[in-house]
């Protein structure tokens, strides 16, 4: 029986060590100037001065909001963020992970609060990869709507922004297919089908409504297929930059909408038959 | 508690094996498997006298080491045969990746047998024996990967000092790992436990080791020793994060976890 308890506020020892041995060693100053301390990934960018959005559970709890504070799940999220660097070595695995905590300055043992197959670290990086979809996208409506760019039509859009999203596997490749499997598991299907999910209703959301007589399950439907259809050719493509596979989506995307035509036609040639019927009954009545 | 382990030491394993019924070896196993280590980790083991835990991480840690190897190796392509021959040389490609285990217990008889077992089983590198107290280790701090103490916490006088001190000679992002008879909540299975620990052991004490009173006072003390809950608020009290518990057998065992985060 496993049993997960939420501690009371405490600073993290290890948080507050590494934040000081960060402090000398970084050329970027480490503290931000605003009181709510911002925890991004220890890449070279400047960490942003916006404070996050509501922290989780823990400071509601009116413990001591001290500079050094990083609840477990920041730290944790930074441990994945550091694990991804070595995946292309030694896959989606413990191993990975245990290296991560490593550049951190953690022990090794670190890597025991996940789980051994690596499904944190994988669905990390999926819901990673969906927020940088969504500030793509988000980025490039608002050079549209200040008029700097051109509004895609439907089908571009949905080709770009599949591409975008698969582009960001690229440096995971090899080891993806095994990240496929791992996330097929039943006990990461909630998960992963929930991330998939968000990330197909998210791409419509950035369409924009534009005309296509789908209704919104079908849409969701059709998107879910062609994106898990080319991620499935894009594991097997070995064409010079996945030509192969970018031509497989202009192709589904292109079957896509001329599901759609036909699928009006079919209505309207439905409508033509019914008002024929209608008036040869009424003819025929009289 | 020392004269206890005095007379017993001889006989630890022997009786582990008939009291538990062989059972012993796979919850230690399970142990092992939920560290999951991996090559380069240094082990402390408190209470370990005889070894098992030890022996275990050793084995854990080589045959890790090894599918990590045959992994590289496979990934280098085109291998000169000079390469592949010198692959083949175990001694440069360091067969445990640098992993430790040092073995600390407070009885030098138990030490002692764990150190001929290890000779006996053929465990030479990575080993260590320190005779130390678990309530005030002769450790500096911020040293181990992972400390365990299996079947050993609840000998222990001042469980929260032992806590106190696992946590200091640990890294930062160290773990804790305990290994121990609780408390069986099944109402059925406790009356059958009950029975079998109260009547059985201890004849099994005087029968193989000649010792009842040692044996009465093994169960005695595993009724006494906190229940799950408690033991996990007593470890997030000295201080670790994401303290859990896995109930083993009903709760007849139970292994406990924490991080010092």
């Amino acid at each position: 029986v496993r049993c997960q308890h939420y501690p009371p506020l405490r600073a993290l020892q290890a948080s507050a060590a590494l934040r000081r041995a960060s402090d000398e060693h970084k050329k970027e100053p480490w503290t931000s100037s605003s009181q709510q301390h911002f925890d991004s990934p220890p890449a070279g960018h400047q960490p942003e001065q916006e404070p996050q959005g509501p922290r989780p559970s823990y400071t509601g709890q009116g413990g001591q909001e001290s500079e050094d504070y990083e609840s477990e799940e920041q730290l944790q999220h930074r441990i994945l963020t550091a694990a991804l660097e070595f995946v292309p070595e030694h896959g989606w695995t413990a191993e990975a992970i245990a290296e991560g905590a490593k550049t951190l300055g953690l022990s090794v043992a670190a890597a025991g609060m996940f789980h051994s197959d690596g499904s944190e670290l994988i669905l990390h990086f999926v819901a990673e990869c969906n927020t940088k979809l969504s500030e793509l996208l988000e980025k490039e409506q608002k050079l549209v709507q200040l008029g700097e760019a051109e509004k895609k039509p439907i089908d571009e859009f949905l080709r770009h922004a599949v591409e975008a999203r698969l582009r960001m596997l690229i440096p995971y490749i090899e080891k993806w297919p095994q990240a496929l499997s791992v996330l097929l598991l039943p006990r990461n299907i909630p998960s992963s089908l929930n991330l998939l999910t968000s990330m197909i209703d998210d791409i419509w959301h950035y369409a924009g409504d534009q005309s296509t007589d789908f209704n919104w399950y079908t849409r969701r439907a059709v998107l879910t297929g062609i994106y898990n259809t080319t991620e499935l050719v894009m594991m097997q493509d070995s064409s010079p930059d996945f030509e192969d596979t970018w031509r497989f989506l202009e192709n589904r995307v292109a079957d896509a909408m001329a599901m759609s035509s036909t699928a009006s036609q079919v209505q309207s040639t439905g409508e033509a038959v019914v008002q024929g019927l209608m008036g040869a009954a009424v003819t025929v009545s009289n | 508690v020392y004269q206890v382990f005095e007379s017993v030491a001889k006989k630890y394993d022997v009786m582990n094996d008939s009291m538990t019924l062989g059972i012993h070896r796979v919850w230690k196993d399970i142990l092992m498997h939920k560290m999951n280590p991996s090559p380069g980790t240094l082990l402390l083991d408190v209470a370990g006298g005889t070894g098992d835990i030890a022996f275990r991480f050793i084995n854990y840690v080589r045959s890790v080491r090894e599918r990590q190897l045959q992994r590289k190796l496979k990934h280098q392509q085109n291998l000169s045969w000079q390469e592949i021959f010198e692959s083949y040389q175990k001694d440069k490609f360091n067969s445990l990746g640098d992993s430790q285990v040092v073995v600390c217990d407070i009885n030098r008889e138990m030490l002692k047998v764990g150190k001929q077992k290890a000779q006996h089983l053929g465990y030479s590198e990575g080993l260590s024996w320190v005779l130390g107290n678990a309530e005030e280790l002769p450790f500096d701090d911020d040293k181990f990967d992972v400390y365990t103490i299996a079947f050993g916490i609840r000998n222990v006088t001042r469980i929260d000092l032992a806590l106190q001190e696992a946590y200091r000679v640990l890294k930062p992002g160290g773990r804790f790992l305990c290994l121990e008879f609780s408390h069986v909540s099944n109402p059925l299975l406790s009356r059958l436990y009950d029975l079998y620990s109260f009547q059985v052991i201890p004849v099994l004490g005087e029968v193989i080791a000649g010792d009842w009173k040692s044996y009465q006072y093994l169960v005695e003390s595993i009724r006494r020793f906190p229940p799950q809950e408690e033991l996990k608020a007593m470890i997030e009290d000295a201080g670790f994060f994401k303290v859990h518990y896995e109930n083993l057998n009903f709760g007849i065992v139970a292994i406990h976890s924490g991080f010092k985060l």
